[in-house]
């Protein structure tokens, strides 16, 4: 991908100006460079947040209208945290994004966000509403019939009045349909009044990363009019990241009203915990496996902030043993985005993302650790990648496996993201 | 979706990130306080990582800081460390020294004389406290040892030739050297990328190979402060061992690696101790009452409101938002507390930008009593429940003393005492 020219040339300094948050100033920046430094994306395609704020005070509309770096920026608001005059490179990237002429954008990313259009399921795997429903009822069917614990447990859709109503990403129903088990099998454990719905269900919004507001409007308005409809007091987001963010900050964008709370699945794991109706512990970890977890930017930095980080480390320790979980560094709100993120795994672009990743890769490694967890799904996609591709021994792996894992309730077929040690631990014993 | 409100309780609110409101949570966490502190990533980061108590007074030099105390009391009764003893100020920064190596940053406890930091462009200043990894640097330069100095290709900040010519006279068996660091070949790099890598012992073991065929009989090395941010002693240790020879960290220009690891350390550590930490949200507002004061932050998703019995303001000056100025006047951005100035803004600078003198406006700023408590035009106490400490502090100028640290961790120890005094 290189320079072109068929988009819009933005006036940068006027697009800041009118984005700029309260008491930021963006001819504050002192060009100290904290922003570049603490930045996986800096280097990339010649570029970096410092350079890229620098150039638009100095109008260089042209360049930045152009630079493919803007989709190696996962928009993960590390130099906001970052920097003293709270100077959000993220934003001046969104509205570069959005610029780019469609046929030149990432296909990968315009492609998705299509796919969300198809129809009111907004999922970016393009799975219709019937299909979703089809293929829960139908996992559901062989859930019944080999793992006769669960005969009786159920899986709602449009149960109006649940109190929770909850998405999922499409990779599971898409690809690997087993994989929407063990997170069932909690909500039956812990009893919850729960629903997904036929409509808006989908846990990802690729609308969002093309920049293209209109098309993120569209995917939260489809969202939040299915939420509302169905009456749930609250919405919980599956382990994912964005698909967090996009909603409660599409809300707040685009002055949608929702009926409902927007809560984190990882909030609630922890609070179930809290409750005794999970009672999960590491008795499993007979060998000490060592974990460590991976601190979602779109739900820890730019959403609930450390209070969800507490959260996701509360319920991995209960889970691993506190001894035997090793925290990466820097981590929670400081935390780096693995690079998975702001659709960067979908862009086409795998060099630089390995590049960026490499961070990732390095942070992992120095915890020596068996295991990253990882309550998001780019993250667990480029987490795992990473070690590929730079020759990491470790395992990525969701909550719920290990939480199923914990409670003896995660049948055979449900373990393709543990590693060989722990493929016959705790099986369920009836099965 | 309503937006929620978070409400917390506690004793002691302190307000500022820097190493000031950082001093202050572990002077008052020490004391047995509740604590929560709030703010936004300050200019910590741009710290060499040296603990500065008194470096410069009448315009000079000063190898005894505790000695230039005593002159400070004299010659500037109204500067924020001049109501304190040496032997208060010893011991907040033997508090604080003590408490960051605790947290795993190894300093060197407080002398009597200030040590000759070296600094990255090859001279040297007089500081009070160093990282226990920028140490063995100090030896070698005073004992004229035969050093190499190594930089690596495509970083920034950092000149290993330059800080030999200028150290030269001084230092003639230094030597210098430039490597390309593994994994970063063809790339300009900041010192924190070569710091994350160094975490891991490939990049370590990888390192040092690089760095044995060059040393030619040297007894130290010095790198740039890249060892690592979050276990730096350790990743010296391991790396003085592969290579065989005493290894040392030169500080780099900011954006360098000793201010971020003092950062993350707060960071990682104190909420362990208890603190309500939010390293990411400034206070929007503070409403006073007799009893304490109610701060409001906003967070990306929810508004945070917290009850405190007593407030700390620790906001810096002009680079971390505490004050700032316009074209007229100088202004406290927070609770708007009176500032003491001059009419004209003709009066804030001298003549001459390097005057050595410094300028007026630098002294500028929240005026105190002897309870570090900030004073209106009548000297009486703007709140009872209201504390300050650090550079937002009058009658100072820490760039030209070089005395930051020093007055920041003194008066966030004082400020801390005072207000302990009043919670009961």
């Amino acid at each position: 991908m290189g320079a072109h020219s068929r988009g819009n040339t933005l006036d940068f300094l006027k697009v800041a100006n009118d984005l700029l948050p309260d008491g930021a100033s963006y001819d504050a920046c002192v060009g100290c460079g904290i922003c570049a430094s603490g930045c996986p994306a800096s280097g990339l395609f010649g570029m970096d947040p410092r350079r890229f704020i620098n150039m638009a005070m100095l109008g260089m509309n042209e360049e930045l209208s152009t630079t493919p770096w803007v989709w190696a920026c996962t928009q993960c608001k590390r130099c906001a945290y970052l920097c003293p005059m709270g100077i959000d490179v993220s934003q001046l990237v969104g509205a570069a994004r959005g610029a780019w002429a469609t046929e030149d954008k990432p296909k990968g990313i315009v492609r998705s966000c299509a796919a969300q259009k198809l129809d009111e399921s907004t999922s970016a795997m393009g799975l219709m509403s019937e299909d979703f429903v089809e293929i829960v009822e139908e996992t559901l069917e062989e859930l019944h019939e080999n793992q006769p614990r669960f005969a009786d447990l159920k899986v709602p859709i449009d149960k109006k009045g649940a109190k929770f109503v909850i998405n999922q990403n499409s990779r599971e129903p898409a690809v690997e349909p087993e994989e929407m088990a063990p997170l069932w099998k909690i909500l039956d454990y812990v009893g919850a009044d729960w629903t997904y719905s036929s409509k808006g269900w989908a846990a990802e919004n690729f609308c969002m990363f093309t920049g293209d507001l209109d098309a993120w409007k569209e995917m939260v308005e489809t969202r939040v009019d299915a939420m509302n409809a169905l009456e749930s007091e609250i919405w919980i987001n599956t382990e994912c990241g964005h698909s967090f963010f996009t909603i409660w900050q599409g809300i707040e964008k685009f002055g949608l009203k929702a009926n409902f709370e927007a809560e984190s699945l990882v909030t609630y794991y922890a609070q179930w915990i809290r409750e005794g109706k999970l009672p999960v512990n590491s008795d499993w970890n007979k060998d000490n496996l060592k974990f460590t977890v991976q601190d979602p930017c779109q739900l820890v930095r730019k959403s609930i902030g450390d209070r969800a980080a507490d959260d996701l480390r509360f319920v991995v320790k209960k889970l691993v043993g506190e001894e035997n979980f090793i925290d990466m560094q820097p981590c929670r709100s400081a935390n780096y985005c693995c690079g998975g993120g702001g659709g960067f795994l979908q862009a086409g672009m795998a060099n630089e993302r390995r590049a960026y990743g490499k961070r990732k890769f390095d942070q992992v490694i120095a915890t020596e650790a068996d295991y990253v967890l990882t309550p998001c799904h780019n993250c667990h996609s480029q987490i795992e990648d990473v070690g590929e591709h730079y020759g990491g021994a470790y395992t990525v792996t969701h909550l719920w496996t290990l939480i199923c894992l914990s409670l003896g309730l995660l049948g055979p077929d449900e373990r393709k993201y543990l590693g060989p040690e722990l493929a016959d631990v705790n099986l369920p014993e009836e099965d | 979706m309503k937006r929620g409100t978070r409400k917390i309780e506690t004793q002691l609110a302190i307000i500022g990130t820097g190493i000031a409101g950082f001093a202050a949570s572990i002077f008052a966490g020490q004391r047995g306080l509740e604590v929560a502190q709030f703010g936004h990533s300050g200019a910590m980061a741009y710290t060499t990582g040296y603990l500065d108590l008194l470096g410069v007074h009448d315009q000079r030099l000063q190898q005894n800081p505790w000695d230039a105390l005593d002159a400070l009391r004299q010659d500037e009764p109204r500067h924020p460390m001049s109501g304190l003893s040496n032997a208060t100020i010893r011991a907040a920064i033997d508090g604080f020294t003590d408490a960051i190596s605790d947290m795993g940053i190894g300093y060197t406890k407080a002398g009597d004389h200030n040590l000759s930091g070296l600094l990255p462009n090859g001279l040297a200043k007089p500081t009070l406290s160093v990282p226990d990894t920028m140490r063995p640097g100090i030896t070698a330069l005073e004992t004229g040892a035969k050093t190499l100095v190594v930089d690596f290709e495509g970083l920034q900040g950092f000149s290993a030739k330059a800080f030999e010519v200028n150290f030269r006279d001084r230092w003639p068996e230094l030597s210098s050297a430039r490597l390309t660091f593994p994994g970063m070949e063809n790339r300009q790099v900041f010192p924190e990328v070569l710091a994350r890598s160094l975490e891991t012992s490939a990049t370590q073991q990888a390192l040092a190979e690089l760095i044995r065929p060059l040393l030619n009989g040297v007894e130290y090395v010095g790198l740039p402060a890249i060892l690592g941010m979050h276990m730096p002693d350790e990743i010296r240790a391991r790396m003085e061992e592969a290579i065989g020879v005493r290894l040392f960290e030169v500080p780099t220009i900011p954006p360098a690696v000793p201010g971020i690891r003092l950062r993350e350390t707060f960071e990682r550590a104190l909420p362990e101790k208890g603190v309500q930490l939010e390293p990411q949200l400034k206070v929007a507002e503070v409403d006073f009452r007799p009893t304490g004061a109610t701060l409001h932050l906003h967070g990306p998703m929810e508004d945070l409101e917290v009850e405190a019995s007593a407030v700390l303001l620790a906001t810096g000056r002009f680079l971390s938002g505490g004050l700032k100025s316009d074209q007229d006047s100088l202004s406290e951005t927070l609770l708007d507390l009176p500032i003491r100035q001059p009419q004209d803004r003709d009066a804030w600078f001298r003549q001459d930008y390097l005057d050595p003198r410094g300028h007026p406006v630098n002294r500028l700023g929240v005026e105190v009593d002897g309870r570090f408590q900030p004073v209106g035009a009548d000297g009486a106490p703007v709140h009872e429940r209201l504390f300050a400490a650090g550079a937002i502090l009058a009658h100072q100028d820490w760039v030209r003393q070089r005395c930051g640290a020093g007055l920041a961790i003194a008066t966030a120890h004082a400020a801390t005492e005072a207000a302990a005094a009043v919670l009961g």
